[in-house]
This record gives C-alpha cells, sequence and structure tokens, in this order.
C-alpha cells in the first residue's frame, strides 16, 4: 500500500539506507562521551524552555483570571485619586453624580461608580511578649461592593473566611496573615493617625492593589511581616480614622465591557486612544468639581497592576530566547559534532560511494541522527521539565509573589518548546549531512578532503615564536568555522551566566545602593494632610533632626503615565551632603531655586521614556493644572519614574506642606515611642534595606540556578570542541610522542592552547553577555521599572574566569586521553 | 660493544581464544653504524619487533640492551625518554605536521626534546635537499619531499638510531630510490645505526645486513656486503 502513496520514495530510500543507518549509530555510539553531551543540551533547552514557559503562561493567565475572570474582583477601568486629601459624603455622592451626569460621548459605557476610602495606618504586632513591631500599612474600606472586590478564591488555602461585615471586623491580606501566622478569629490592633483600635480578623484574602505585594513606591515586594493591608467595612475604616460617613479619597469606575488601555510598554502604539479620550475628560470634569489635584489613570497607573502585568509580559518575551538560546547551542554542538564524525568517516563514505551508494542514500543517516538525537534529548527535558523544572519555578514563583499559582503543564507548551528544538536540531543537521553525500571518493583517498593549507598570514604572524606556541596558536585557528561556533555558543552560555552577574550587580547597585548610600533618614512617618507638626514636635522632643517630604503623583501632557513627584527642602549630591534624600546627578546641575523658571531634577528613566533632555522646558500637571518647568540635571538609580523639585515649589502646586517626614533619630534615644500615634504610619529604613536584602537573597537562588546552567552550557560546548580538536590531532600527538615528546611537554603545549582558547573565549564571552544583557535589560525596562546594566568589573573578571577556568581545566583531560593513547595501534595507522 | 643486543625476545598478544607469539624467541645484536633491513610477510612480526626496538612495545619475555643499558619497558614515560635520547622514527605516510613549515617541523621536535637548534635543522635540510623549501607548508611540497622532511626531522634531534616502518611505502619506485640514497647518505654522515621494515626487495641494496622473519622467528641474518 506504501509503495503508492507519496511518501514511497522517501520510505524506500530509508529503508535502503537502514544498514548504512545502523553503521552510523554504532560510529555516533563510539563517541558517547560527546553524544551525551550533545544528548544533554537538547535536554536543557527543552527543560529551560518548559519551565521558563510554564512560570510565563501562569504568570499571564493569572492575572487575566483575577482581574476579569469568574470570582474575580472585577478591576476597575479608570481610578480617580485624591492624594492630597479626604472627600466628605457630600462631595464623594456628588462627584459620582456629576461623572454619571457628565460621561463623555465616547463608545464606552459607565457601568459602575464606586467611592472608596482608602489610608495609611500601621498595623501593630508582637509575638508571644516580644517587643511590638509597628508595621506600616494600607488599609481599605471596602463594603462588599461591585467593583475591585477583595479576592478570596475558595479553592486556595492561601485565602479562608468571609468578608467584613460589621465596623469591628477585618480581612487581613493574606501575605501578612501567613507571615505572621494569623488566624480566623484573632484579634488584631491597628490605627490611622489616630487611636489604636482592636478588629476581629473574619477572613483572609487578596487584593488587586496589592497583589504584588509593595509599599507604594516600593520596585521589590516587602519583606515577610513588613508590611500589611486589610479591608474593613467603610464603616469600620471611618470609625479608624474619625472621618465621617461616606468620606472617600478614591473614585472607581468601570466601563461596559473590559476596553483596552495604552500599555506603557509600548510607546509608538497607544492602544488605549479612546479610554484615554475618557480619563482626559474626566480630568476636566475633577477640575471644575473640585478644588484639590486630583490623578485620573487606567489600569497601567495601578503599580500592582502594572508591575504584574510587566512581569508576565517580561516572561512571555523571555521565554522562547531562553529557550532558542539553549536550542541554539545544541544546534551547534550537533552541527559541530556532525560535522567531525563525517570528517572521520570520510574513507569509510568514500568506499560506499566507490561501491556503488547513491548520494540520496548516505544522507538519509545523518538527518536521522540529530533527530534521534533531539528526540532523546526533547524527551529527557520534557520528564525533567514537566517534573521537576516547572513546580520549582512556580513554587518559586508562587512563594515570591504569594499568590495561589497552577502547576499545570499546558500540553501545547510542550509542543511548543519541543517543535522549537527539533527545528533547530534538525537545521543544525541538514548542512553536514549534504556535505557528508557530496564527498567525492577520489578527493578523500588523496586526502585532499582534510588537507587544508594553513594560512602563511597567520605562519608569519607566529613565525618568532617558539615552535610549540605557534603550533598551539595555528591548531587552535585551523578550523576557524569550529571556533566560531564554539566562541558563539560559549558567547551564549555566558550570556546566560552573565546577564545574571550584571543583572545583579546593578539590582543590588540601584535597589539597596539608593537607599543605602544616598538616603541618610532613619524613618520616613507618613502624615496626614497638616499632620507634619505634631510629627515635627515629637522630632524635636526627642533631639532628632527632620526634613519634610513631599511625594505626589505628577501628570504628563496627552500622556496617561505618572512621575513621582519628591518635593525636598534641600536638592543635593552625595558629595555635597546636606539632605536626608541625596541623587547621583549623572548630567547637568542641581536645581537653582526661585529661578525664573522652575528648575527640576528627572531621573535618567524618564528622559529616556520621555525624550527630554537637560535645558529642555516641558510641562508637567498637578491635577488639571499645567505648569511648565526646566530640567537642570537628570539623576541615576532611580527605578521608577521621579521628579526632583523643591518642597516649597512643590507645595505651592499641591498645596500641601508635606507627605511625610524624614527623621534621623538622636544618638542618645531611638525609641520611637508615640510616633506610631502621630503618624499615619512609618518605616524605618533598616526594614527597607532589610526588605531589598532579603528579596536580593530570594532571587540570587534563581540566579544562581540560571548562572549554573549557563556554566553547565559552557563546559558541555568547550568539552566537546575541545575533544574534537584533540581527536582530530591524535595522530599529530602521536607522531610526537612516537618522536619523544615527553608529556609534560604536550602538556604545556595543551596547556596553552587551552589557555588561548579560554582568554579568546572568555573576552568575547563577556563582551557578549554584557552587549547581550544590555539589550535584554533594554527590552525588559518599562515605565514603571528602569534600570540600566554598567560593565561591573568583577563581573567582566567573573565571566572572562570562568570561560579560561572551564577551557584550561579541560587540559588534564586531554593529557589523560594523550597517556591512555596506544602507540602500537597509532603506529600501524600512521604506517600502514 | 653492540648498539643493540637483544636476546630470547618474545611478544605475545592474548586474543579472545589464544595467544598469539607475534615474537618468538628473536636474538640480534647489532652494531652501530650498520643499516639493516628487515623483511618477511605480513605477520611474520617485524613491526612487533621495531616498535620492541623503540620501545614503543614492551616484550613479553628475554632481554633487550641499547648502548650496554636494559631499555626500560612498561613504564610510559621513562620509555618515551628512551626514544626522545636515542630514536628516530620515519612512518610511511610521512605525518609531517600540517600546521607547521618544513623548518618548524624540525623545529618543533628539538624544542619537545630540549633545546631549539635552527643552525642544525637548517644544515638537515640540507644534508636532504630541502634548503630551498624551507618556509613551505607540507601540503605544499611532494611526497617524496615529504619524506625527505619527515628523515631530516627524525634526525633532528641526533638519534643514535633510526627506524623506517615501510618509509617508502607510499612512493613510487623512482622517489623511493632519491628518498632511500638521501637516507644512507645523512646516515652515514651521522652515524646513524638504521633498521628499516619493509616488504621491498629492492631496498635491500641499501642495507648492510638483511634479516628475515616469519611467524615471529629470524629466518636468515645476512650481511649484504655493502
Amino acid at each position: 500500500m506504501l509503495s503508492k502513496t507519496p511518501l514511497a520514495p522517501l520510505v524506500t530510500l530509508f529503508s535502503r539506507s537502514n544498514l548504512l543507518n545502523k553503521r552510523l549509530a554504532r560510529s555516533l555510539w563510539r563517541t558517547k562521551l560527546r553524544l551525551s553531551a550533545v544528548v544533554f543540551m537538547v535536554a536543557v533547552g527543552v527543560f529551560a524552555g518548559i519551565s521558563f514557559g510554564a512560570y510565563a503562561n501562569a504568570a499571564t493567565n493569572l492575572y487575566d483570571d483575577i482581574y476579569d475572570g469568574e470570582g474575580g474582583v472585577n478591576l476597575p477601568d479608570i481610578w480617580i485619586n485624591n492624594p492630597s486629601g479626604v472627600w466628605d459624603a457630600n462631595e464623594s455622592s456628588n462627584l459620582c453624580d456629576s461623572i454619571s451626569q457628565n460621561w463623555p460621548d465616547s463608545e464606552y459605557e459607565l457601568k459602575t461608580c464606586e467611592q472608596r476610602l482608602v489610608v495609611d495606618g500601621i498595623m501593630f504586632y508582637s509575638d508571644s511578649g516580644s517587643e511590638e513591631t509597628a508595621i506600616p500599612a494600607i488599609w481599605h474600606g471596602i463594603d462588599e461592593g461591585l467593583v475591585d472586590k477583595v479576592w478570596m478564591p475558595e479553592d486556595s488555602d492561601l485565602s479562608s473566611g468571609e468578608l467584613a461585615s460589621s465596623f469591628d471586623e477585618i480581612v487581613l491580606d493574606s501575605h501578612i496573615a501567613i507571615d505572621l501566622d494569623v488566624q480566623l478569629g484573632d484579634e488584631v490592633e491597628i490605627s490611622s493617625g489616630s487611636d489604636r483600635m482592636m478588629y476581629t480578623v473574619v477572613g483572609i484574602g487578596f487584593h488587586s492593589q496589592h497583589l504584588f505585594y509593595a509599599q507604594e513606591g516600593m520596585s521589590l515586594p516587602a519583606d515577610d511581616g513588613t508590611f500589611a493591608t486589610g479591608y474593613m467595612t467603610a464603616s469600620g475604616l471611618e470609625r479608624l480614622t474619625n472621618f465621617s460617613e461616606g468620606s472617600s479619597n478614591l473614585i472607581l469606575i468601570d466601563i461596559q465591557g473590559t476596553p483596552s488601555y495604552d500599555l506603557q510598554s509600548t510607546d509608538d502604539v497607544d492602544e488605549g486612544k479612546e479610554l484615554n479620550f475618557v480619563i482626559d475628560e474626566l480630568s476636566e470634569l475633577m477640575s471644575l468639581e473640585t478644588d484639590v489635584p486630583v490623578s485620573v489613570y487606567d489600569r497601567s497607573g495601578v503599580q500592582s497592576v502594572e508591575f504584574l502585568r510587566a512581569d508576565a509580559e517580561g516572561a512571555v518575551k523571555i521565554f522562547p530566547y531562553v529557550t532558542g538560546m539553549i536550542a541554539a547551542i545544541a544546534g551547534i554542538t550537533i552541527f559541530l559534532s556532525l560535522q567531525r564524525l563525517i570528517q572521520s568517516q570520510a574513507r569509510e563514505i568514500a568506499v560506499l560511494r566507490t561501491l556503488g551508494v547513491p548520494k540520496l542514500s548516505i544522507m538519509p543517516g545523518y538527518i536521522i541522527a540529530p533527530v534521534v538525537i533531539g528526540g532523546i534529548g526533547s524527551l529527557i527535558g520534557v520528564l525533567l521539565g514537566v517534573y521537576f523544572g516547572a513546580p520549582s519555578m512556580l513554587g518559586l514563583y508562587e512563594k515570591m509573589i504569594g499568590l495561589p499559582i497552577s502547576s499545570d503543564v499546558d500540553n501545547s507548551l510542550i509542543t511548543q518548546v519541543v517543535l522549537i528544538s527539533m527545528v533547530i536540531v534538525l537545521l543544525a543537521g541538514l548542512r553536514p549531512a549534504w556535505q557528508a553525500s557530496r564527498l567525492q571518493p577520489l578527493a578523500v583517498f588523496r586526502g585532499q578532503h582534510e588537507v587544508k593549507l594553513s594560512s602563511r598570514r597567520l605562519q608569519r604572524f607566529t613565525a618568532s615564536l617558539p615552535t610549540t606556541v605557534g603550533l598551539s596558536i595555528r591548531s587552535s585557528l585551523r578550523k576557524p568555522m569550529r571556533v566560531g561556533f564554539t566562541f558563539f555558543a560559549v558567547g551564549i552560555s555566558m550570556l546566560l551566566f552573565g546577564s545574571m552577574l550584571f543583572m545583579l550587580e546593578s539590582m543590588e547597585d540601584s535597589f539597596i545602593g539608593g537607599i543605602k548610600d544616598r538616603q541618610s533618614w532613619e524613618v520616613q512617618a507618613s502624615n496626614s494632610p497638616g499632620g507634619e507638626d505634631a510629627i515635627v514636635e515629637w522630632v524635636e522632643e526627642n533631639g532628632g533632626q527632620y526634613e519634610l517630604l513631599i511625594n505626589f503623583p505628577i501628570g504628563l501632557e496627552d500622556d496617561n503615565r505618572e512621575i513621582t513627584a519628591f518635593g525636598l527642602d534641600n536638592i543635593s549630591t552625595v558629595s555635597d551632603g546636606g539632605s536626608m534624600i541625596m541623587v547621583d546627578l549623572m548630567e547637568g546641575d542641581i536645581p537653582v531655586r526661585d529661578s525664573a523658571t522652575m528648575q527640576v531634577l528627572i531621573d535618567e528613566g524618564t528622559s529616556v521614556f520621555l525624550e527630554w533632555d537637560t535645558g529642555d522646558v516641558v510641562p508637567i500637571y498637578v491635577g488639571n493644572m499645567q505648569y511648565e518647568v526646566e530640567i537642570s540635571g537628570i539623576t541615576k538609580g532611580e527605578i521608577s519614574r521621579t521628579i526632583y523639585l523643591y518642597r516649597e515649589d512643590l507645595s505651592q502646586m499641591v498645596g500641601i506642606e508635606s507627605t511625610s517626614v524624614l527623621i534621623q533619630l538622636s544618638d542618645d534615644d531611638k525609641s520611637l515611642d508615640g510616633l506610631a500615634e502621630l503618624s499615619v504610619g512609618y518605616t524605618k529604613k533598616a526594614d527597607a534595606i532589610n526588605t531589598f536584602e532579603t528579596l536580593l537573597e530570594q532571587q540570587k537562588q534563581f540566579f544562581y540556578a540560571i548562572e549554573s546552567l549557563g556554566v553547565i552550557i559552557a563546559v558541555a560546548v568547550l568539552f566537546n570542541t575541545l575533544l574534537m580538536n584533540l581527536a582530530e590531532r591524535d595522530t599529530e600527538l602521536a607522531t610526537l610522542r612516537v618522536l619523544g615528546a615527553p608529556m609534560n611537554k604536550l602538556g604545556k603545549m595543551m596547556f596553552w592552547e587551552h589557555l588561548g582558547i579560554g582568554v579568546i573565549g572568555g573576552v568575547l564571552g563577556a563582551v557578549f553577555a554584557y552587549f547581550g544583557t544590555v539589550l535584554l535589560a533594554s527590552s525588559m525596562v518599562q515605565w514603571a521599572f528602569y534600570f540600566t546594566i554598567s560593565p561591573a568589573p568583577s563581573a567582566i573578571i567573573t565571566i572572562a574566569g570562568v570561560v579560561i577556568g572551564i577551557s584550561v581545566a579541560l587540559t588534564p583531560f586531554g593529557m589523560w586521553r594523550i597517556k591512555k593513547m596506544n602507540l602500537v595501534d597509532k603506529v600501524k595507522d600512521l604506517s600502514n | 660493544m653492540p648498539i643493540i643486543d637483544i636476546q630470547g625476545m618474545e611478544r605475545h598478544y592474548e586474543m579472545a581464544s589464544e595467544v598469539v607469539k607475534a615474537l618468538d624467541g628473536v636474538s640480534i645484536t647489532v652494531e652501530k653504524g650498520e643499516r639493516i633491513v628487515l623483511l618477511g610477510p605480513s605477520g611474520s612480526g617485524k613491526t612487533t619487533l621495531l616498535n620492541c626496538v623503540a620501545a614503543l612495545d614492551s616484550p613479553t619475555k628475554g632481554t633487550y640492551d641499547f648502548d650496554g643499558k636494559t631499555v626500560p619497558r612498561l613504564k610510559s614515560e621513562e620509555m618515551t625518554t628512551f626514544r626522545r635520547e636515542n630514536i628516530g622514527y620515519v612512518f610511511q605516510f610521512f605525518n609531517l605536521l600540517q600546521d607547521l613549515t618544513v623548518l618548524e617541523n624540525l623545529l618543533l621536535i628539538q624544542e619537545l626534546s630540549g633545546g631549539r637548534d635552527k643552525k642544525r635543522a637548517l644544515e638537515l635540510l640540507k644534508l636532504v635537499g630541502l634548503e630551498d623549501e624551507i618556509d613551505r607548508f607540507p601540503a605544499e611540497i611532494s611526497g617524496g619531499q615529504q619524506q625527505r622532511v619527515a628523515i631530516a626531522r627524525s634526525l633532528a634531534k641526533s638519534p643514535k638510531l633510526l627506524l623506517g616502518d615501510e618509509l617508502t611505502g607510499n612512493l613510487d619506485s623512482n622517489t623511493s630510490s632519491m628518498v632511500m640514497e638521501v637516507l644512507v647518505k645523512a646516515c652515514e654522515t651521522e652515524e646513524i645505526t638504521t633498521i628499516m621494515v619493509t616488504h621491498d626487495e629492492k631496498l635491500t641494496k641499501y642495507a648492510t645486513r638483511v634479516i628475515r622473519l616469519d611467524s615471529g622467528k629470524i629466518i636468515s641474518d645476512e650481511p649484504t656486503g655493502n
């Protein structure tokens, strides 16, 4: 039957070459060590692809389900935030009425308008008699609500209980409940700028604004037990804050359907044109309806939502690259191995061709070989990925993010990853297969296929060196394609290794260096509008020093994104000192007070994304009010988009004196007694640093895993190539041994050769890793998360050192190989 | 004192079903300056004998003294040192290093054996008639020239004994003659003892003595009168 199908010629061809394929399989089996390195590479590629892909899929699907799925939170489409005060019940109600009546003429219809009260505060916690800890907190007043509800998934161990229904009940966020081991029925003591009160925990759940569990403005999740959020009834929060019934500072707007919004990661595309029109109209409306500056923004303006979206987007972007890179290395090793195999089998192939075996019968084996190798590697990779990589990756992700993550691995993901790998390995086998079928028997028998005239230029270049050194250099460069591919593959593996090193260095510098070296405050106490006086009095009574700070969201012209403004009493660099928050000035000058046009500093990320430069005069918005400011300089090291102004300037714009007080405590008295009751929450710098350090420690485990992967791949690649180099030189080395060359001299020769390859590979690896990481980082950075990669010398030295180390470490193996060479057999080869 | 004194040498190979005696009680003494051709059919043991003489292989039984000293056996590095200090070896397929020029092929062996002596290397290349080819790569010269380079290379470290295994086996008869003439001239000039394994009866005219082997035993050992 088959003979009548279109596949018949292929079937005939493959079955005719069965014995040839068997011969090839046996030949491959003789190179078990190299073969296993190739299978390993494929397996690692598939393993990594499935692990990263499972993470990317989980990250993407999770948030969609939480935000808009059945049983989800019904995430609002527009937020209207009053950062400088609170509207009373009447104002709040009027605002929603006004929004409803004056809803912009657009394709979107208003579905719901809800007011909320969200305040900073403190959660007091002491564990069995230990000293009380004041944990910075955010409290939400949420009745059951229609929009942005508390999320309490029924099928998860991480949530339980029910919504708060009484003024003295609270739902604690799962993150803090787990950190502090708070159970349903426990009582917690909390405050928000006034008296402490007790609330009964009736539920444990999540909130859309705190899925990425970080303090406001922080780019990293909070360390265990250092940040709390809770969701009580509106009356429950009014009781805590002493605000009148119906007070609010946040309006949530839900639109029919799910409108597209402008993604911060796509500068050139405005996906939310229509929504932006609605936002602009509402901003205009708000400026007419209320005296205070307000921010109107879509999902991209909500830190947690944007971070998690960016995280998912980053994962989706990166996983095909990681899989592709490792598969490409596997492809290169397969390609080189097959070429070497063909070279060593040239005589056999020539004999077969002389005996009349057609070209097409030679080819299939060399195509089947990579497919079989790829198949075995893929199978191992799938098993490892599904049963080990993906669960570990998702477990780590669940631990870091604190959200319930499904550990199922999608079949389509497995198919996709295996297909990528198999296509690459198949392509890698095509050229060698074609080369094998094209070998000319006569040329092979005359030895012309291997004799390649050495480069005269290289000979002249190395002529003055000792012959052993010259030989090492020439031998290393004898196969430029092999060496080139090897360096390329080592470069990719070093990209895996080095990107983690560079990123770790840069993140440590940005996250920890920023707060450790450039900020000298010890405690930052948040205040309600006008509440700074009480805190200042407390500082003066306790012999400390203070500076007032205003943090305020700043809007942009025709742009939905926001910048966080820092209003500082003094703006200074680290070398100048004199301020509790200092800047790292990259270019330009410190703003001059009382300039004709108000001068400001912007961070590097803002400069990059908005294409603003020193000397530019640009418009910024507070609420709906536009101000012209001149950029006097650009700072570096800020993860979030930041603009620095003098506090008196910002104060005039926003109408408040401060949002928090930066405090340096007296050397004699470091106690914070009484501060909790005066502030609406405070953060200790030491806690912030601890948070960063703990998180970096956690990240390091992940980074180390990737680094190890990079090193293992580099070992496999170099091992494969150096082994091929050695195998190819068996005749030369045997000749030298027969002629009496001592092992130590051959060892030295090999050492220099490996050192040379290591040095070139190491330098190229470091260069590759640096520029690759810069490229990778530039594709990852977004408005909400910007950082740069600096060529840290320690990272460069480590990368080069690793490649040199691996290369040189293979010398003993090479020597062992020569030592165990059977010279009697070799002499037969040399003379028969 | 003979340069080579072999008494009762045996070399056994253990195969799957039997023990093969490649050498079965060979005794030879060789005086300095002799040029010996070893003849015999395939499997007669001539290459095994050459390997044992070169200390590439260790005999199973018997004694082997070289220049009055016992030749090391079974110890790889001592055997290598022996070869380095005493033996030159020429192969059938030349086995020159393709990445090195003619001159560098000689210099490499000198470097690996102790010290570079460019003057001597150039003299040897002149001796084998290749003084004009010193900067060429092996692939750029003929097979006969390559074999002459191989001879010069084997002499580069001033061995006491030069061994050749089918060293003209890959050359046509005219080139073979030229190579052999060069070899004889070089060995006489350098006062080097020579043992060559060959199938080619014609090479006996370059020998001072012909030893025939069969089944691991010497069946004749005669001077040629040269």
